[in-house]
């Protein structure tokens, strides 16, 4: 699979729900059939799929919130939202502009 | 009692038996439930939120046919209240524009619409009613409402030829998932083994379909095929283990740690009419009777796969031995799997028509 564009905009798919596990108090990712226990990283990056954002805003935020440069989390971050896309779990959008 | 009680993950709720199909592999049991004993409303809304209490995450609205109940949309709504994803398991019929809105407005998060084959003639005659329009109307107003869709085809002698067209024609249909359910033989499909299992060409042909279609649609739909157990040497995980994450409650409100488990003669179901849903999970006689590897019989109880498969399937076991408590007969290494052997190379030849003339369908007679 290939890394997300700089420029696509990632967001959680409708047939997605983020909530909060009333078990662990942890967050999770609801879909037909499956669920995604999220750890603080993978919530980071769900949380910033809006379809507001390109990768490379998510990229820049992650950066400057883990003090790491955006260079060292980008592959990271792609192989999570491939990791997603995969699971028929995000759509993504181009840039309008 | 010293096993570590897991948590469960997934509800079905089977809300009635009452449905207008007739599928000859209908896994509700033979004796099926009348709607004077189906729980009410009240009782079905406490049980969702002892099931979120529990740490379900899912629940499936399944039956019968799950439209039957007038409720429906109330029960869905309650699942959304406690934080459930809601998925309803239907055969389309009785689903108006307005039945989905009202369904829609409800909070459903998924909608999973069973086919029984592309082609309209077979797929009526396997429903035993005349359903395939109305279900590819069904579809498309689920697909323009916004909701993801499942489709769910049970594959079977006389539908497994025609595995590429039931791809096509979820891709058309723009399903997010397509279940190709080989038959499990309980219950009504148990009587129709013999016209139902597929051959071993028929399987090997379709595994490469499956496989291919698979790998062509990732991140598209999301596609499910299992080889049948009577062609496996390993029996399936059945339930990923009994009483480790699913529970199934029924529409007169027995708990049951699989769907099938009616099959299983010696083991009772409490009730959740006289306990709550948390106490027959943790405490009952019958999702403790199973419930991890200590009970495991020989070979499996010091076999490398154990915490693989968990000795396979309980209600196979008996319906196939007569006795719930010996390894799953799928499994290459039980001392019965002859018993199934034979049966599989005793139907590669007979009646492989795709007429399915011979089959038993589904009685609704008493529901």
């Amino acid at each position: 699979m290939q890394l997300p564009s700089s420029e696509m905009r990632p967001k959680l798919s409708a047939r997605a729900r983020l909530q909060t596990d009333k078990v662990t108090g942890k967050p999770i990712v609801l879909y037909p059939e499956g669920v995604l226990m999220l750890n603080p990283t993978g919530h980071a990056i769900v949380s910033l799929c809006t379809g507001e954002k390109s990768f490379q805003e998510i990229v820049a935020t992650l950066a400057e919130r883990y003090k790491k440069s955006a260079a060292e989390i980008s592959p990271q971050v792609a192989e999570y939202l491939n990791r997603l896309r995969e699971r028929n779990l995000l759509e993504i959008t181009e840039a309008k502009e | 009692m010293n096993r570590a009680i897991p948590r469960p993950f997934s509800l079905l709720a089977e809300i009635t038996h009452r449905c207008p199909l007739h599928c000859p592999y209908c896994s509700n049991p033979l004796q099926l439930s009348s709607q004077s004993a189906e729980l009410t409303t009240d009782e079905w809304k406490r049980v969702l939120h002892e099931a979120a209490d529990l740490g379900v995450l899912h629940v499936g609205f399944s039956g019968g046919e799950p439209l039957q109940r007038s409720d429906l949309a109330q029960l869905v709504a309650s699942a959304r209240e406690a934080g459930l994803y809601t998925n309803l398991i239907t055969s389309s019929l009785g689903l108006t524009s307005q039945r989905l809105e009202e369904l829609k407005r409800a909070g459903l998060d998924s909608i999973q619409i069973s086919f029984q084959s592309d082609e309209e003639l077979l797929a009526n005659r396997i429903a035993g009613v005349s359903a395939h329009a109305t279900k590819l109307k069904a579809a498309q107003m689920v697909r323009e409402s916004g909701l993801p869709l499942t489709l769910n085809v049970v594959l079977h002698r006389a539908n497994i030829d025609r595995l590429e067209q039931i791809i096509a024609l979820a891709e058309r249909l723009g399903a997010e998932r397509l279940e190709l359910a080989n038959t499990q033989y309980y219950g009504w499909a148990f009587k129709n083994r013999a016209q139902l299992l597929p051959t071993r060409a028929q399987i090997e042909r379709a595994i490469p379909i499956a496989t291919a279609a698979k790998k062509r649609l990732l991140g598209k739909m999301e596609l499910l095929f299992v080889v049948p157990d009577y062609y496996s040497d390993r029996p399936k995980p059945c339930m990923n283990g009994w009483g480790q994450k699913y529970l199934t409650v029924n529409p007169a409100g027995e708990v049951l740690p699989c769907p099938t488990a009616h099959e299983i003669k010696s083991l009772r179901f409490d009730n959740v009419r006289e306990k709550s849903l948390g106490w027959i999970w943790r405490e009952s006689e019958a999702f403790n009777r199973f419930r991890g590897t200590e009970w495991l019989p020989a070979p499996c109880h010091d076999c490398e796969f154990r915490e693989i498969d968990f000795g396979g399937c309980r209600c196979q076991a008996a319906l196939i031995t007569g006795d719930a408590t010996v390894t799953d007969p799928a499994c290459e290494l039980s001392p019965h799997r002859n018993t199934l052997t034979e049966f599989v190379e005793a139907s590669q030849n007979s009646g492989a028509s795709a007429e399915a003339t011979n089959l038993i369908f589904r009685q609704n007679t008493g529901v």
